[in-house]
């Protein structure tokens, strides 16, 4: 403990330099976390977040009761994690294989910026341009065909829409980070391969591929605590937060910020994000705990 | 510290970067061209939305109107521009707004994240794997939207100010993460060790000899806060009441929802409501402030490309 105290003090200036950062992080990050207690309170405006009484499992008992609402965003919000994770674990990996197989590099390199571009575009501004698109009149979707689909009404669309536009959207900077380790991946290897009379599938399927394991596994453990979260600006902006929509665009993060916005339920929303904080750390958690079992190398912590 | 040393050591820096591999080949088969038109045709498809908002930011408002979005619209106009330009001082304001958060906190997060990260990386430095442990739980576990929005405005009082829109975006464990690599794998220990021989306190360590040779990880790390602050519109709907505050991202969120307040509080027939929008340019409007919205940043981010794509692959790197 002694020693612990004076080599504190003898990193005193490293102490402070840690000091502004640690509190921005002690009012932003965990102050917030303190109060997910709200879920087991009844929320006052004015006796605030502490002074509010304590309610036991009420909140609980209430989103046990309005359960359709839970389940369908529940769901919603899985559904949407689990497509986005695999369709998009599928496309990051073949772009980033592909812009490395071709041989012309300039043109692969322009190919790329342009695919990045999308990801600094904000949902507010992409919703005008998936406007364009969808509108009933006038939209270029419903000229170009001369259908007259009312896009914004048709629930049951918006799984795929909302999915081509989060590709659209993330997949060219997706790839940049697989096609980092790509880069790393010894020539040597592929020569060897090329001696042994290896194709060039035979070779991405049994060098490149592997070696993007351990990429893919911390890629894929850091987005499983994620999964009760989503992209908001996705499901609240880019559906124009239609109300017609909920059945199949409505996700926990979405729901909670009109939830806000209208002053609803406080303790019905509270209980929900406590469900989605806890189910994130525990999925996390346990993902890391499999990792360590199985590949301990590739483990977060 | 003499400088010949230093320029060695960083020219040691530089040469253990990994070097992208060379691929000798001896003919362009045709799998390679079948390549190139997939690749192609992906590149025009993440391409055609964003050319599309150019096209329809500068085609003629009744014929966007009657006719719909088309890339090769019938009439062209700068109307939309001058609608624009006639809600300018919002406009000019909004566009201060953002400038103004995304410098202040790309500086401030870049200052305190990359000194807790050059603490971080001290290795006789006893507190720091608790300060790690601290440093990860925010990445783990989060209180949510909720417990923000109302530990925010009722206990901290800050509804409606400005510095919402900037501290909590300023330190992210991802981001402390980058730059701690950053500094273990490229900044070497003998270069600090030489400058605490020469007399250099800790500040000056970090001031005068690491923070300047972290400037490849800041510009990464900086570019992509710099969009996180340009892009952010969730803070800005939920905190931000005043005009005077207002960010770009929720202008164009306000202009939107005041065309759909126009287009269902009416009960005219349709054509006269056709009529009467083209008379009031909304969409190439609507279009020609996304152009100004997005435009800073599609001209910031060829200058940047090399350095956020140099940071991604450094940030990969497990700490």
């Amino acid at each position: 403990m002694k020693g612990l105290l004076q080599n504190t003090w003898k990193h005193r200036a490293h102490v402070v330099m840690c000091l502004p950062a640690v509190l921005v992080l002690l009012f932003f990050n965990y102050v917030p976390m303190a109060g997910l207690v709200l879920a087991f309170k009844k929320f006052d405006y004015k006796l605030g977040i502490w002074g509010s009484p304590f309610n036991g499992l009420d909140n609980f008992k209430f989103l046990l009761a309005s359960k359709n609402a839970f389940i369908n965003m529940t769901t919603n919000t899985i559904k949407y994690y689990l497509i986005f994770i695999i369709v998009g674990t599928f496309l990051n990996v073949a772009l980033a294989i592909a812009i490395d197989q071709l041989v012309f590099k300039r043109a692969g390199k322009i190919m790329q910026s342009i695919m990045i571009i999308p990801v600094f575009i904000s949902y507010a501004a992409v919703q005008f341009i998936v406007y364009a698109y969808l509108n009933t009149e006038g939209g270029m979707i419903n000229n170009l065909f001369g259908t007259s689909i009312r896009w914004y009404s048709e629930a049951g669309l918006w799984t795929i829409i909302l999915t081509i536009v989060k590709m659209w959207n993330s997949v060219g900077y997706g790839s940049v980070l697989y096609m980092s380790a790509l880069a790393g991946i010894d020539s040597e290897i592929y020569e060897a391969a090329e001696i042994d009379g290896a194709d060039k599938w035979q070779q991405i399927i049994n060098i490149t591929l592997p070696s993007l394991v351990p990429m893919i596994t911390i890629i894929l453990l850091l987005s499983v605590g994620g999964i009760m979260r989503s992209d908001t600006g996705l499901f609240y902006q880019v559906t124009r937060n239609s109300g017609t929509l909920y059945s199949s665009t409505q996700v926990i993060d979405s729901y909670v910020l009109n939830a806000i916005f209208k002053n609803s339920n406080f303790g019905f929303v509270a209980a929900t994000t406590f469900f989605q904080s806890i189910v994130g750390v525990v999925l996390i958690i346990g993902a890391n705990k499999i990792v360590r079992k199985v590949a301990p190398e590739n483990s977060l912590f | 510290m003499d400088t010949v040393k230093k320029v060695e050591i960083m020219d040691s820096v530089k040469k253990t970067k990994p070097e992208i591999r060379k691929k000798s080949r001896k003919k362009v088969g045709v799998g390679q061209y079948i390549l190139t038109s997939l690749l192609a045709a992906y590149t025009v498809f993440c391409a055609l939305p964003i050319i599309l908002v150019f096209v329809s930011a500068f085609t003629d408002e009744k014929t966007l109107v009657t006719k719909g979005f088309s890339y090769f619209p019938a009439e062209f106009s700068l109307d939309g521009f001058n609608v624009v330009l006639r809600y300018g001082k919002q406009l000019i304001v909004s566009y201060g707004v953002t400038i103004g958060i995304t410098t202040a906190g790309t500086l401030l997060g870049l200052l305190l994240m990359s000194m807790f990260a050059f603490a971080l990386s001290r290795k006789d430095f006893r507190l720091r794997k608790i300060l790690s442990i601290y440093l990860m739980i925010p990445m783990i576990f989060q209180g949510g939207q909720l417990a923000s929005y109302i530990i925010f405005t009722s206990n901290y009082h800050m509804k409606d100010s400005i510095w919402l829109l900037i501290l909590p975006l300023s330190v992210t464990t991802m981001n402390v993460i980058i730059l701690r690599t950053y500094i273990q794998t490229s900044i070497p220990d003998e270069l600090m060790d030489s400058a605490r021989i020469d007399g250099a306190g800790e500040y000056r360590a970090f001031f005068q000899i690491a923070f300047p040779l972290m400037k490849p990880a800041c510009a990464a790390v900086g570019f992509m806060m710099a969009t996180t602050y340009w892009n952010d519109w969730q803070n800005a709907l939920l905190y931000i009441d005043s005009n005077s505050k207002k960010p770009l991202q929720l202008l164009l969120i306000n202009i939107q929802k005041s065309i759909e307040t126009l287009l269902n509080s009416r009960n005219i027939p349709s054509t006269a409501l056709a009529a009467m929008q083209g008379s009031i340019p909304q969409y190439s409007a609507t279009m020609a402030t996304v152009i100004t919205v997005i435009g800073p940043i599609m001209i910031a981010y060829p200058f940047f490309q090399k350095y956020f794509i140099k940071g991604l692959t450094v940030g990969s790197v497990k700490g």
